[in-house]
């Protein structure tokens, strides 16, 4: 079921998906140029520059040599090693919700694709890609529950830890009652449609499942696309970026 | 404001995820507990709020807000109220190399005129004048060296001793000339070539003179024919070490190495022979500057290890560690110029760390490092605590039965430290207390 019914077209859809790429390319572009504003090296003169800081981040990245860029990706940027060795549950946290999230935009992004093949029937493969779309259900609701599970984490860490809650500004609390609400929005939208993973039609609406899915692809786009590299979620970026210009940190 | 970070620093600021794990282990937040302010987490936070003033999309469009003086009065304290440890460097989940990042800061500040805080300011003027930050005569570097030990002018080991062993706490530095001499290891001295390594400026944002000292410094070294260059000082090793190689331009033909490592591997070889049992329970402090700041350098063998192996392998002494050891030990407060910019900050630090050596029962807090000895001491005074602050080498070296009494000479007024007095069988732990008053209104602070 798509929520091209309401008053969307297929066309407008794609239109506000480049759009939405375009503004978050920029914000990534903008703030690789605003790192740019430092210098190459301990007593260089600053550069003020995208490509000299992309530079810089690729020769501090391949620095001890390719081997030890692959152990850094794998360790601390895929497995969260330096997570785990602090706290157990912050790590059983972040690998949820990263996966999660990272699993729902892939998978969103390879929708998009299959949607693009079926309306245009390329290669005439319209009807195996309306099936390929029926499979991503599974995954879809494997990683939202995983995602679920690392968002109800965070969200609990910071009302229920005093220290935790003591510290948290109203940009902790935004962003992860953000990403919270999306992932809860995203899954009554998946229920209302009735037949869903685990709940059956328990929660079946199918009338309003459109309008409901409309509000989690609006927020979700909101914060990801056009919130992430305006403000300091840009860490989403930063820091596995950080990870690798440090091997893996200190 | 951005002049002395490098871009991926400006990177990494962004890379706090507000995980909140440094400001369970930062040694400054640990005493003050109302100043959340001066952890890693909150000062990222500051830089960026600082930065978008003039380099955000809204500045972009709306145009850059100044930097107010009260939000740069606060930055600065807050920036300046760090002692560059390290400890949430290693603890960060986001990998970002803290004490590199604080040391970028700090130029900007003093660069726009808000840095460095309190005597700070006074290093780069005693260290242009004089060499070293006491005021102390370049030609009496060697002073206190007993006259009986050869000292070269070159040759393949060089002893840094530093300038706080040369005029301030010599009983490490005849301790160290003493080993060295009783081993039969020839050293050289760079005596008045010998300048101060510098460190306090640069952890303080003010490498004006840092680049002077480092190049004069491995060029000396290089003259005397150093192949390997032994530190009993950890912000000098520190320094030479990380900072030197970074300013100076040519090729750097020595080691650098923590004397511990050095005499450990005599230890290994069966040269040290030891004849009087130190019965004391003894724990060792790591300095960070020569561990967590080198681990990564020099691996955490040398950086860890060696000195505890040293201390272990005298007789009669009860070893045991403290709670925080190793990387994730907790900082004694002197460091990155707190001791001279914010001492109250560094007293209650210390006195922290000695309350750390209470829980398990130490009678001696050994170290490698004088400025932690100098601000351990500080802070067991003022707690009136019966623990006894020295460095490994001097525990060695009273073991070893070795002559560490320090000749006369003009700064012998000016020394102020516990020292180990031994018998033909037994030592024990007597305070030398200062006769005059020192000019050195600096020097504590590295």
């Amino acid at each position: 079921m798509a929520f091209y019914t309401l008053g969307l077209t297929f066309n407008l859809v794609i239109f506000l998906t480049v759009i939405i790429l375009a503004v978050w390319a920029y914000g990534i572009y903008f703030n690789f140029k605003k790192w740019g504003l430092g210098s190459t090296g301990y007593h260089d003169q600053l550069r003020n520059s995208f490509w000299l800081f992309l530079a810089t981040w690729i020769h501090e990245a391949f620095k001890d040599g390719l081997w030890v860029f692959l152990r850094t990706v794998v360790l601390d940027v895929l497995l969260l090693r330096r997570t785990l060795a602090r706290s157990p549950v912050r790590w059983v946290m972040h690998m949820s919700m990263f996966y999660g999230f990272l699993m729902l935009a892939a998978l969103s992004g390879l929708g998009l694709m299959i949607d693009i093949v079926e309306h245009f029937n390329l290669l005439g493969l319209s009807e195996q890609a309306e099936m390929a779309k029926e499979l991503l259900s599974l995954p879809f609701d494997i990683f939202g529950y995983l995602l679920l599970i690392g968002a109800t984490i965070a969200v609990s860490r910071r009302i229920l830890l005093k220290f935790v809650r003591d510290n948290t500004s109203a940009y902790d609390a935004l962003l992860i009652g953000a990403v919270f609400l999306i992932t809860v929005t995203g899954f009554y939208a998946e229920w209302m449609r009735g037949n869903s993973f685990l709940i059956g039609n328990a929660f079946e609406y199918p009338i309003y499942a459109p309008h409901f899915a409309m509000i989690h692809t609006v927020l979700a786009i909101g914060l990801f696309a056009l919130i992430l590299p305006w403000s300091k979620y840009i860490h989403v970026i930063a820091t596995p970026m950080t990870l690798i210009a440090n091997r893996g940190g200190e | 404001m951005t002049g002395y970070m490098l871009s991926t620093q400006l990177m990494e600021v962004d890379g706090c995820n507000r995980c909140q794990e440094c400001m369970k282990w930062c040694p400054t937040f640990a005493v003050r507990p109302d100043r959340p302010g001066i952890t890693p987490m909150y000062k990222n936070a500051r830089w960026r709020e600082l930065q978008a003033k003039s380099q955000s999309l809204r500045a972009k469009i709306f145009g850059p807000k100044p930097l107010t003086d009260d939000e740069m009065k606060v930055f600065t304290e807050d920036t300046y109220s760090c002692t560059t440890c390290g400890v949430c460097g290693t603890v960060c989940e986001a990998g970002i190399k803290t004490v590199e990042l604080w040391e970028a800061m700090r130029p900007n500040l003093v660069k726009r005129g808000d840095g460095p805080v309190g005597k700070q300011n006074m290093f780069p003027k005693l260290v242009k004048a004089d060499r070293n930050p006491y005021m102390a005569k370049q030609e009496d570097r060697l002073c206190w060296v007993p006259k009986d030990i050869k000292v070269q002018e070159s040759g393949d080991i060089v002893y840094f001793a530093g300038c706080t062993a040369a005029y301030r706490q010599q009983a490490l530095g005849v301790a160290t000339v003493r080993i060295l001499d009783n081993l039969g290891v020839p050293f050289a001295m760079l005596g008045k070539d010998e300048w101060c390594c510098a460190s306090a400026m640069v952890r303080t944002g003010q490498r004006e003179v840092m680049a002077e000292h480092a190049v004069h410094n491995v060029d000396a070294l290089k003259d005397a024919g150093a192949k390997n260059v032994l530190f009993a000082c950890a912000g000098c090793l520190r320094n030479a070490a990380v900072d030197w190689p970074m300013w100076y331009e040519g090729y750097i033909p020595y080691e650098t190495m923590p004397l511990s490592v050095y005499l450990r591997e005599r230890i290994r070889k069966g040269d040290v022979e030891y004849k009087i049992p130190l019965n004391y329970n003894v724990t060792y402090h790591d300095p960070c500057h020569n561990g967590r700041h080198l681990m990564h350098l020099k691996g955490k063998d040398w950086s860890f290890e060696a000195s505890r192996d040293c201390i272990t392998s005298i007789p009669g002494i009860k070893f045991r560690d403290m709670v925080r050891n190793r990387a994730l030990q907790r900082c004694c407060g002197a460091g990155g110029g707190v001791k001279a910019g914010i001492p109250d900050l560094a007293l209650d630090c210390a006195k922290a760390r000695v309350k750390d050596g209470e829980e398990v029962a130490a009678d001696i807090m050994a170290s490698t490092c004088p400025f932690c000895r100098r601000n351990i001491m500080d802070g067991r005074n003022d707690a009136k605590s019966g623990i006894k602050v020295l460095d490994v080498v001097e525990l060695m070296a009273a073991s070893m039965g070795l002559d560490t009494t320090i000749p006369e000479n003009p700064y012998t007024k000016f020394q102020e430290q516990d020292v180990l007095v031994c018998g033909p069988a037994t030592c024990k732990v007597e305070t030398v207390e200062r006769k005059a008053p020192g000019k050195d209104l600096v020097g504590e602070a590295h």
